[in-house]
């Protein structure tokens, strides 16, 4: 059954004809093109598909997209700020909390949320490793991610944050 | 400078799954409930009624338009058993593992593909399986190759220095078995690709996931009966490959199904068939006997490896192969007198075996050095102790190991040292006392390893041919080719780093290229990276520098040894203030050859192309037959406590010292240890494909085949040593699989160490909690049944 979907998407009010059983993972990357939203088990185990569902990070493949309806959704791709890396992203660059960058959108949104919950309160290795636990990496063996996250929260207390 | 990174972290990324074609179909397979039976009949009528349904292909469509998959290894020749299966992309007989692809469906979107997948009826005829690497040999077993004798596929023999005159030496001998799980490596992205059939051309062009684009295209081309000069295969970004994306077979079908429908045909594999139909490795069993002197000089080894390889490892995959790394890598960094090592492969009813991070060498270390292990403990000796007598020492390089392979250079002792240093061994052990007074099991564990990186070998597809090409555009930006695909390692950063170091620029101006089999090329694999394409690509810098500086010459009208490239400027030694920039320099020489330019004689000379293109072949590898060039060192303390109530283990402290010699860039060499000594933990502690009775695969989710979490992973300390190799172009060595071959060994050790009380020999991985627990359990019984 064909429907419109009306949601904030990325800060852009944005209406979307779905089919009512397409997950969130399909519709924002098959019609709203958001292709940093990685669709792999498909089961919400990897976390490589994870955005913000009003500020809380999901899976994107375990959400009906007909249950967003007027909710603001935010992609990594909503993170960049006039074709500038958002700070979080520039982190992960500059301290290669990547490497074949597959799970790193996910990585990014869920770390997103963290720091922006975590205030003046620094985050230390065993909190980021709690809280990234639904995020699976093959690659990084997860330090250089910690560290970038870490980094990240420095440059959101001195100010360069979005 | 990040290219690559920044695209990607700005969600710019192109994987295989983003990719869109005009009018493109969509392929989805139906996978074999069953592991063994015969296909009576398949019945597709419901799913060709599906609206949306082009069409669906079986296994009689792919005998009917293509050839049987290509042989990737073949050693008949050497009067081994090497036997070879006549298979195709899709069966259409017999299906041989559970979730072997029956039949492709094509349609005009994936879901509908999906949906038509489940409306194909097949009929089968379940036929006994052969599931056990073991009983899969004995007489009346279940054959998996109806016109094979039995189901052994591969019995290679290696005789290495004298190993009856190492026993006959010998004041000991120690008997040592060593078990490794069924794994996959697992990258978050399964394969995908789009295949693109040219009617008009007949020619193919695909896009995707793929490791080596220059191999697939052979095999693909092979298959479909096009010739090669008319296929084209491009890697896009690739979300991790790890050897699991080197070769095509179901890659094939997606041409045949373009080259069939007309159309652009994409396939996107689910991540539980990547588990279920992906390359699987490891699963050995060692038996074997390491002979010694009292005073812990190591002697001789003789020893079988049987590999499970499922299905066959010649045509999907090139695993096979592996027994032979397998084989030669337990004399790892010690002097030997001889080793007899025999390598048995055979066939079951499980999925195929291909590469994945250590590919052999991993199960030939960790075998030795839990045998050495073992051969200390029996001496009283520390771990330490016996391989700092056993060592090559750093005078004694290039070294011919008894096993032919010419071990480069290095410091063994040094590297062993500096991480007992780091690890403060000795206040480990004090600690360790201390815990045990309270009832506690900590253990450590101490492992060394080399890595022999850069493969070559004869007689097959590995044999180590490679092309790069260097080129200055008229803008005097950079374009740098080769074989070596971005699969996460950081090919790119590796090697703008090189060719701005050696033309004098910043390494914004050079832009590595997207590889695709228009480089030849084995591509990223058995850590070739950094020994043959970066060696490729430096030789081609460095003979583009000449022809840079031989223009410039000409052009600034300065003697050749007085041109400087610097910082993206040429100019005269004694003339700094007056330069120019590398763009003004190539503008002149494409655009303005003439006699106000370049000298005519260069003209005529053919000489003033900015363009290189040329090969690197390992300086070794043809006298020697060293199937690898350089040869990385490392050593691995960890500790390790185990709860003996709920056998859960905790890595308390990880160091690794390595030394790969020049390193190229250093977070790029981090990272790659990183990873692999996560790898290495999932497969020492967690990761194990567990197939039942009949053959069905109980575990192809995230939920049950377990990899380390950021919870599991350990801090990771790390220090490098770096010794240059003499023989690759930048003096690096191949890395990225000795902390994969340390860390699965060394958590095993500590393992071992932390319930040194009860007497336990773990040798049997993955060490899950509840098999730890069914050691304590089984030795606490033992300990009391003689007490």
């Amino acid at each position: 059954m064909k429907m419109p979907l009306t949601f904030v998407l990325n800060n852009q009010q944005t209406t979307l004809e779905i089919d009512a059983r397409q997950t969130l993972l399909e519709v924002l990357r098959n019609q709203g093109g958001m292709t940093s939203v990685h669709r792999s088990c498909e089961e919400g185990e990897c976390g490589a598909c994870t955005v913000l569902l009003n500020d809380e990070p999901v899976n994107a493949c375990l959400v009906l997209a007909a249950s967003v309806q007027g909710a603001a959704v935010i992609t990594s791709e909503g993170l960049v700020k006039n074709g500038k890396p958002h700070p979080l992203m520039k982190a992960f660059t500059d301290e290669l909390g990547i490497q074949c960058g597959f799970c790193t959108p996910g990585m990014l949104m869920n770390a997103y949320a963290l720091i922006n919950r975590a205030g003046e309160v620094l985050l230390t290795d065993q909190i980021i490793r709690k809280t990234l636990e639904g995020n699976l990496c093959r690659c990084t063996g997860y330090v250089n991610i910690i560290k970038s996250v870490q980094t990240a929260q420095k440059a959101k207390l001195a100010g360069d944050w979005w | 400078m990040k290219k690559r990174e920044e695209r990607l972290i700005l969600g710019k990324g192109q994987y295989a799954d983003d990719l869109e074609f005009f009018n493109m179909a969509h392929l989805v397979f139906v996978g074999s409930p069953h592991a063994h039976a015969r296909i009576v009949s398949i019945d597709i009528e419901k799913a060709l009624a599906l609206p949306g349904v082009i069409t669906v292909i079986t296994g009689k469509e792919v005998a009917a338009h293509t050839r049987p998959l290509p042989v990737q290894a073949n050693f008949t020749s050497k009067g081994w058993t090497w036997r070879l299966a006549d298979v195709y992309a899709i069966p259409a007989d017999k299906v041989r593992w559970h979730g072997e692809p029956v039949a492709a469906v094509v349609a005009e979107d994936e879901e509908t593909a999906r949906r038509a997948a489940d409306l194909v009826v097949v009929t089968y005829e379940i036929l006994p399986v052969a599931g056990d690497v073991l009983t899969a040999l004995e007489p009346g077993a279940p054959k998996v190759y109806d016109d094979w004798e039995d189901n052994k596929q591969v019995h290679l023999l290696f005789d290495f220095g004298d190993p009856d005159k190492a026993f006959d030496m010998a004041d000991q001998v120690l008997p040592v078995t060593n078990r490794e799980g069924r794994i996959t490596g697992l990258p978050i992205e399964p394969r995908g690709c789009v295949g693109v059939y040219d009617t008009k051309n007949d020619s193919l062009e695909m896009w995707g996931s793929f490791q080596t684009p220059f191999l697939s295209r052979h095999n693909i081309s092979a298959t479909l009966g096009v010739p090669e000069a008319k296929v084209k295969i491009n890697a896009v970004d690739i979300g991790g490959a790890f050897g699991l994306k080197i070769h095509a077979w179901k890659e094939n079908v997606v041409a045949l199904a373009s080259k069939l429908t007309g159309r652009p045909v994409k396939w996107m594999e689910p991540h539980r068939d990547f588990v279920a139909t992906g390359p699987h490795q490891r699963d050995v069993f060692w038996d074997g006997k390491i002979a010694f002197k009292n005073d812990g000089t190591l002697l001789g080894l003789k020893a079988k490896v049987f590999h499970d390889l499922g299905v066959e490892s010649t045509n999907k995959g090139i695993a096979a192969l592996s027994i032979f790394p397998a084989c030669s890598s337990p004399t790892n960094m010690y002097k030997w007198v001889g080793m007899h090592v025999e390598g048995i492969g055979t066939v079951t009813n499980k999925s195929f075996y291909c590469a994945y991070r250590g590919y052999g060498k991993d199960k030939g270390i960790k075998f030795i050095e839990a045998a050495i292990n073992q051969v200390a403990k029996k001496l009283h000796m520390t771990p330490e102790a016996i391989r700092l007598k056993n060592f090559i020492q750093p005078h004694e390089f290039p070294y011919h190991q008894i096993n032919n392979y010419v071990l480069d250079s290095g410091d063994y002792p040094a590297v062993l040292n500096k991480a007992m240093e780091m690890a403060d061994l000795e206040g480990l052990r004090k600690r360790k006392k201390e815990l045990a007074a309270q009832g506690r099991h900590l253990g450590i564990g101490l492992v060394t390893a080399i890595e022999p990186a850069g493969v070559a070998v004869p007689n097959c597809q590995m044999g180590g041919i490679t092309e790069a090409r260097v080129l200055i555009t008229p803008d005097g930006s950079v374009e740098v080719h080769s074989d070596r695909t971005e699969i996460g390692q950081g090919a790119e950063i590796s090697h703008a780093t090189i060719v701005a170091d050696i033309l004098g620029m910043d390494p914004a101006m050079i832009h590595v290229k997207r590889v695709t089999s228009d480089f030849i090329g084995q591509g990223p694999l058995s850590s070739r990276g950094a020994v043959y394409p970066a060696s490729a690509v430096a030789k081609a810098a460095k003979l583009l520098r000449q022809k840079v500086v031989h223009c410039a010459a000409s052009l600034m009208k300065i003697p050749a040894d007085q041109v400087v490239l610097e910082k993206g400027f040429i100019y005269s030694a004694d003339a700094p203030d007056k330069k120019i920039s590398y763009a003004q320099f190539a503008e002149k020489v494409f655009f303005f050859p003439g006699p106000r330019g370049l000298d005519p004689e260069m003209l005529k000379a053919h000489d003033h192309l900015l363009d290189v293109t040329t090969t690197w072949y390992s300086p070794t590898t043809p006298e020697s037959g060293s199937a690898y060039t350089s040869f990385c060192v490392s050593a691995d303390i960890a500790v390790v406590e185990v709860d003996i109530e709920t056998g859960v283990t905790q890595i308390v402290k990880y160091v690794h010292v390595h030394d790969a010699g020049t390193i190229i860039n250093a977070q790029v060499v981090d990272g790659q240890i990183h990873g692999g000594i996560v790898q290495g933990i999932g497969e020492a502690l967690y990761e194990g494909l567990n197939y039942d009775e009949n053959g069905q695969l109980m575990n192809t989710s995230f939920s049950n085949y377990l990899i380390p979490t950021s919870v599991e992973a350990p801090d990771i300390e790390i220090a490098h040593l770096e010794t240059p190799s003499p023989f690759s172009e930048t003096g690096a060595k191949g890395m990225g699989e000795a902390p994969i071959i340390g860390s699965k060994a060394v958590i095993l050790d500590a393992i071992e160490d932390a319930l040194s009380d009860f007497g336990i020999r773990v040798n049997d991985a993955p060490a899950t909690p509840e098999k730890v627990r069914k050691w304590i359990k089984k030795a606490t019984a033992q300990n009391l049944e003689t007490s």
